[in-house]
């Protein structure tokens, strides 16, 4: 029988180490604790950083196929498509093309009458483009990954638009790429304004209703909403800037034992298909602070002393 | 060793294939999701099964920290829940170990029937644990997961086996 046929080295009969199942228990544990530390202490996001960059090498040798097959999709895409397509853009600059000319004058209108009133400025925001990269493949949560990360100076917290509306908000970031959870996703909320009534109140995600809409939640069952209405960021978060379109109200369900209306909403942003994104910076170091709150002794510590 | 009947002598595996095929299947688990699959619950998780693969075939090489530590990557790289599949990896790594002995006496299809609850139990565990940090039900396709990776199992035990099967002594007709 030739050599290295075999294992070299027998295998070890008495030293082998812990056994499975205490390394089962350790590790567990281990990952038990980083559920916590990633859910409820907040302090896992070095962890993540750290494995995200070691992990960034593979993700992008796993991208490469995939942009070569892309970009061979859309080489072969027929003339007739790209006509298409050019039509639709048409259409819609002409339709933005009469709100274009109106901005002009409402804009120098609306400076002339801030100015009369002597209000603020409006707040300049800085903004940089970024490309979603793919879906984030956990299907419990509505994420996106996008091309920018820390190294572009991409803050967590800043606001994500598409051409039509608020897409998300950016919810980790990495070295090199950064996180966005989408408007449809269940945690995520945002503060919006009724364009119609002015009234603010908050959007919540509803990723079960076909694919994936919003929720108006704990307005009054006799609430002036219609379907039909516009929802803007109303600004008093203090994260996104007031005015950007938000959703549309598509349906209105009051029930007479209800103390809350149901209000179903669609994003603007297209949230399932958002290629070419714009990432704002958060308003926080422009506005100025909240004033902190005032410091209470709680009543736990005090029952102890005489 | 006692030798199973009908079964080939192979020859030992090469620490590199072990490790590399593993790096693969991660690889091939963030193809489909970037590739255009988007969020599908029932993309079947290569990483499991070469896994399990590993810890059934080599368990001293392959066994519960390994598991956890690529448990680590697909959580960051799903930007999932941390520690979610690596404690769903351990688990799976470490039933793999207890039945390893008693596994390869079966035939690869009726192997394939054994390895499906361990599969099953894997994504349990990460289901619960997210439905009850409060994420959403994926759907009912999260159960076609486990049944891909069980169908893959006769896949893997030939691709994985391969190098292995090669002739002790090539020569000029046999070079492989």
């Amino acid at each position: 029988m030739p050599l290295g046929t075999l294992d070299r080295t027998p295998p070890p009969f008495f030293k082998q180490g812990p056994s499975s199942l205490s390394k089962l228990v350790f590790f567990s544990t281990l990952a038990l604790f980083l559920m916590v530390a990633d859910t409820r202490l907040k302090i896992s996001q070095p962890l993540r950083a750290a494995v995200g960059t070691v992990l960034y090498p593979a993700q992008w040798l796993v991208m490469q196929p995939v942009y070569l097959m892309q970009n061979a999709g859309a080489y072969f895409s027929t003339v007739q498509s790209a006509q298409q397509t050019e039509a639709a853009a048409r259409q819609k600059l002409a339709l933005q093309a009469l709100r274009a000319t109106q901005v002009e004058q409402l804009t120098l209108e609306n400076n002339r009458l801030r100015k009369l009133l002597a209000l603020r400025e409006q707040l300049s925001v800085a903004s940089q483009p970024a490309e979603v990269l793919y879906d984030a493949a956990d299907p419990y949560t509505r994420k996106v990954i996008i091309d920018r990360g820390m190294a572009q100076g991409i803050e967590a917290g800043s606001p994500v638009l598409d051409e039509s509306g608020v897409l998300g908000q950016v919810t980790r970031v990495y070295p090199l790429v950064s996180e966005v959870t989408l408007v449809i996703d269940r945690d995520q909320a945002i503060p919006v304004l009724n364009t119609r009534t002015g009234a603010r109140s908050v959007a919540y995600g509803d990723p079960v209703t076909h694919g994936g809409a919003m929720e108006l939640r704990f307005m009054p069952a006799d609430a002036d909403v219609q379907a039909g209405d516009l929802l803007t960021t109303s600004g008093v978060d203090g994260l996104y800037p007031p005015g950007l379109p938000v959703a549309q109200v598509t349906k209105v369900e009051r029930r007479a034992d209800a103390t809350f209306a149901r209000i179903y909403c669609t994003p603007k942003a297209l949230a399932l298909g958002a290629r070419h994104v714009m990432v704002l910076a958060p308003l926080r170091g422009q506005i100025p602070a909240p004033p902190a709150p005032e410091k209470s002794v709680p009543v736990a510590k005090r029952k102890g002393r005489p | 060793m006692i030798m199973r009947p009908g079964q080939q002598l192979l020859l030992p595996a090469n620490p590199v294939f072990i490790w590399g095929s593993l790096l693969g299947a991660m690889l091939l688990n963030m193809a489909p999701n970037m590739g255009g699959l988007g969020r599908a619950a029932w993309t079947p998780d290569f990483l499991a099964l070469v896994l399990v693969f590993w810890s059934v075939h080599q368990p001293l090489r392959v066994g519960v920290g390994a598991a956890f530590v690529f448990g680590l990557c697909m959580d960051v790289h799903q930007t999932a829940l941390l520690g979610q599949h690596a404690l769903s990896y351990t688990a799976l790594s470490y039933f793999a170990i207890t039945v390893h002995r008693r596994l390869l006496w079966f035939t690869v299809p009726s192997q394939a029937m054994q390895v499906l609850p361990l599969f099953l139990a894997a994504h349990a565990i990460a289901l619960i644990i997210r439905l009850l940090g409060g994420g959403l039900f994926p759907g009912w396709t999260v159960l076609l997961a486990p049944l891909l990776e069980a169908a893959l199992w006769p896949v893997a035990s030939i691709l994985l086996l391969l190098p292995q099967r090669r002739a002790p002594n090539p020569d000029a007709n046999r070079p492989l």
